[in-house]
C-alpha cells in the first residue's frame, strides 16, 4: 500500500505538470512537433484552371488570338506556355503573349495548320466566346536567361513567346530580332513588334524577300550572346547550323509534346549499377530497365502517378508525362512514358 | 498456441490500378457539410495527414519491393503504390483551396511533413540488420494504418447522412473515390507485412504506435482547424462533439471504432473479412472523378 503522502505528492505533481503543459500549448498551439523546412505538402505541382474564353479574334491571316479570363491566376515569366485542353480532349501547348503581371487573364495566339492533327482546326473553328476551357500551367521551358546580348529569331506564330521577352528586356540591353513569315499579312503582332524593336528588327516575308540571311544576322555577335529561336523545323535547323561559336542557343520547336516521328532506339546507361543497355524503339525505358533491374518501382505506366521518377545525369530528355514541374524536368524523368531526344541517356540508378 | 490463421477471402480480390483523377474545388464552400464546421474540419484533417502520409507509404513500399518473392503480391503492391500516390496528390490539391478561403494549413502540414519525412524517414542507418528492421517496422505500421483507412473508406461509402445534410458533391466524390480504393486494396498492406515478416508481436506493437499517433495527430488537426477558421469564434473541439456526431452518422461512431480494435489484433484477422469489394467497385464505376479518369485514359 502506498502511503497517503506519496499519493498526494504524485497527484499534486501530475496536476502541476498538466497545467504547465496546457499553458505551453496555449501559448503556441502547435507545440511540440517541429516542422519541415521548407514544407512539401500543399504546394501542388500544377493546377488545372477553368477559364472563360472572352475573346476569339483573327489578328492575322490564319491566326486567332484567344483571351481567357479567370481570377487570381498564377503569374508567369516570358517564354511560358499553357496547356489548353480542347473540348475534344486534345491537349495543345500555346505560348503566352500577354502581360505576365495580369492575374485576371491569359492571352495566347494560334495558327491554323491545315494539314495538322486537328488541334489548331478545333481552336479556330470550334471554340467560341463564352466557352469554358480547362488549362494547365503556365509552365516555362523557354526561359529568358541573363546574357550580355540577345538575338531573337521568330518564324510566324513563333513570335508569341518572344513578344513578352522583348517587353521584359531592360532598357539599354543589346538585342536584335529577325521575324520571318510567309507573307506580311500572315505575321501577327507586326505593328507592335515594329514599335518595340525599331531599327533592331529585320522582317523577312518569304514572298517578297526570300530566305532570311542568318549569316548577316549573326555577324559580330559578342561572346556569350543568347540566341532565342522559335519557329518551324526548317528555321530552327538553319539557326542551329548558322550559330556562331560562343553563342548559346535556346530553342522552342513547334513539334508537339509527343514527337510526330516514330520512336527511335537509344542507348541507356544505368550509372550506379554500371550497366548499359539499348532501349528499343517499341519499348519504354521502364520495360528496358526492368529487364535488368526487376525491382524498379513503377505503377500507373501512363505518366501520372510519379512512382517511376528517376534522376537523369546526362542526355536530353523527351518528357511525355503530365506530372513533373519544370524544376523537376531539368534533371529527372518518368521512365514509364518519357524517352530520350539524344542518342544516349544516363540515369542515376 | 492455437493454429488460428489469417484466411483471405479470395472473392474479395480485384486487380488494382491507379486512376488519373482530378477535382476542381472552385465551387466547394469552406464548410462543405452545411452548418457543421466540426464535422467538416474533422474530415478535413484527412487533407492535412494524407499528402505527406501517403507519399511516405509510396517511399517505404518502393524500398520493400525487392523483398517480395511472390509475383501476385508484387503486382498488388505495384497497383497499391500508384493508387496511394494519386490519393496523396488529390488531397494535396485541396490545401491551396483552403488557403484561398483564409484557412492556411501550412503550419500544421509542415509538421506532418516533418513527422513522415524525418521522424519516420529513412534515418541514417547502417545497411544490414538495422536498416532492414526499420523497414519492417514501417511496413508493419502501414499495415496497421491501412486497417483504419479501410475502416474509414467503408464508413464514408455508407455515410448516407452526409448526403442527407447536403454535403458538397465534389468533396464527397473525393472521399468516396479514395475510400473505395482503400477498400479495394485493403488487403495489400497486410499481405505484404505477412509476406516479409508477419510476426504477431510486431503487429501489436506497431498497431499501438499507429493508433496513438493517429489519435494524437487527428485531434490536434481538428483543434488547429477550429482555432484558425476565420469564420468561427471560439471554435472548440471535444470528444463529446465527436461522439454525438458519430451517433448522428456524420462521423464514424465511437462504438464501431472501438470494435475494430480487437478485430485487427485477432490472430485470425485478414482485411478481406471486412468491408465489401463489390460495393467499392460499384462506386468506382459510377464516381464522376473515376469515370472521367477512365475516359482520359481511353
Amino acid at each position: 500500500m502506498p502511503k497517503p503522502l506519496t499519493v498526494a505528492l504524485v497527484a499534486g505533481a501530475a496536476l502541476l505538470t498538466r497545467r504547465a503543459l496546457r499553458r505551453r500549448v496555449r501559448s503556441s498551439p502547435l507545440w511540440p512537433l517541429p516542422a519541415l523546412d521548407p514544407p512539401v505538402s500543399g504546394r501542388p505541382r500544377e493546377r488545372a484552371l477553368r477559364l472563360l474564353l472572352t475573346a476569339h479574334e483573327t489578328i492575322a491571316d490564319g491566326v486567332v488570338q484567344l483571351r481567357l479570363e479567370g481570377s487570381g491566376l498564377p503569374r508567369w515569366e516570358p517564354g511560358a506556355h499553357l496547356d489548353l485542353v480542347l473540348p475534344s480532349g486534345l491537349v495543345r501547348q500555346y505560348s503566352l503573349c500577354g502581360d505576365p503581371e495580369d492575374t485576371s487573364s491569359y492571352t495566347v495566339a494560334a495558327r491554323l495548320v491545315a494539314d495538322g492533327r486537328g488541334g489548331s482546326r478545333e481552336v479556330h473553328e470550334q471554340l467560341t466566346e463564352g466557352m469554358e476551357l480547362e488549362v494547365r500551367g503556365p509552365r516555362n521551358r523557354f526561359p529568358l536567361v541573363a546574357a550580355p546580348a540577345y538575338v531573337f529569331v521568330a518564324g510566324g506564330i513563333g513570335i508569341t513567346p518572344v513578344l513578352p521577352m522583348l517587353r521584359a528586356l531592360p532598357e539599354g540591353t543589346e538585342w536584335r530580332l529577325l521575324y520571318g513569315g510567309r507573307t506580311r499579312a500572315s505575321m501577327p503582332f507586326l505593328e507592335e513588334v515594329g514599335k518595340l524593336a525599331g531599327d533592331r528588327l529585320t522582317v523577312v516575308a518569304e514572298d517578297e524577300d526570300g530566305r532570311p540571311d542568318l549569316a548577316a544576322l549573326f555577324a559580330d555577335t559578342p561572346e556569350g550572346t543568347a540566341v532565342y529561336c522559335c519557329g518551324p523545323e526548317g528555321l530552327t535547323a538553319a539557326v542551329e547550323e548558322a550559330l556562331p561559336a560562343g553563342a548559346a542557343l535556346h530553342l522552342e520547336r513547334f513539334a508537339p509534346r509527343t514527337a510526330a516521328g516514330p520512336d527511335t532506339a537509344f542507348e541507356l546507361e544505368l550509372r550506379r549499377s554500371g550497366r548499359t543497355l539499348t532501349v528499343p524503339a517499341d519499348s519504354t525505358v521502364l520495360a528496358a530497365v526492368r529487364r535488368e533491374l526487376p525491382d524498379t518501382a513503377y505503377s500507373c505506366e501512363q505518366g501520372f502517378c510519379g512512382t517511376c521518377q528517376q534522376r537523369v545525369l546526362d542526355g536530353e530528355i523527351d518528357h511525355r508525362d503530365e506530372l513533373l514541374t519544370d524544376a523537376e524536368r531539368r534533371d529527372s524523368m518518368l521512365i514509364c512514358v518519357s524517352r530520350a531526344r539524344s542518342d544516349r541517356l544516363v540515369l542515376d540508378m | 498456441m492455437s493454429h488460428k490463421q489469417a484466411r483471405p477471402v479470395e472473392s474479395e480480390r480485384v486487380p488494382l490500378k491507379a486512376r488519373n483523377v482530378s477535382f476542381s474545388w472552385e465551387g466547394t464552400p469552406l464548410h462543405w457539410v452545411p452548418g457543421d464546421p466540426f464535422t467538416t474540419h474533422t474530415i478535413n484533417v484527412l487533407h492535412l495527414l494524407l499528402p505527406a502520409g501517403e507519399r511516405w507509404f509510396v517511399h517505404v513500399y518502393k524500398q520493400a519491393l525487392p523483398l517480395i518473392r511472390d509475383d501476385r503480391l508484387r503486382e498488388d503492391v505495384v497497383g497499391f503504390i500508384g493508387q496511394e500516390a494519386m490519393h496523396s496528390q488529390a488531397h494535396d490539391e485541396v490545401l491551396p483551396h483552403l488557403r484561398e478561403q483564409g484557412l492556411d494549413p501550412t503550419p500544421y502540414t509542415a509538421q506532418v511533413d516533418w513527422f513522415f519525412e524525418k521522424l519516420l524517414g529513412d534515418r541514417t542507418l547502417p545497411p544490414g540488420r538495422a536498416r532492414h528492421w526499420w523497414l519492417l517496422e514501417r511496413v508493419a505500421l502501414i499495415a496497421a494504418i491501412e486497417h483504419y483507412t479501410a475502416f474509414l473508406g467503408d464508413w464514408v461509402l455508407n455515410a448516407a447522412e452526409l448526403d442527407r445534410r447536403g454535403a458538397d458533391p465534389t468533396m464527397l466524390d473525393l472521399l468516396r473515390w479514395h475510400g473505395a480504393e482503400e477498400v479495394e486494396h485493403r488487403s495489400v498492406a497486410f499481405d505484404l507485412y505477412q509476406h516479409v515478416d508477419g510476426g504477431y508481436r510486431r503487429r501489436v506493437r506497431t498497431w499501438a504506435t499507429a493508433f496513438s499517433a493517429l489519435v494524437f495527430l487527428w485531434q490536434r488537426g481538428v483543434r488547429f482547424f477550429l482555432e484558425n477558421d476565420p469564420t468561427l469564434t471560439g471554435g472548440k473541439a471535444s470528444f463529446r462533439e465527436f461522439h454525438v456526431r458519430g451517433r448522428q452518422g456524420t462521423l464514424p461512431s465511437t462504438g464501431d471504432m472501438l470494435r475494430s480494435v480487437p478485430r485487427y489484433l485477432s490472430r485470425s484477422y485478414h482485411p478481406s473479412q471486412e468491408c465489401s469489394t463489390a460495393q467499392a467497385v460499384a462506386y468506382l464505376a459510377a464516381s464522376p472523378a473515376a469515370t472521367a479518369a477512365e475516359r482520359r485514359a481511353a
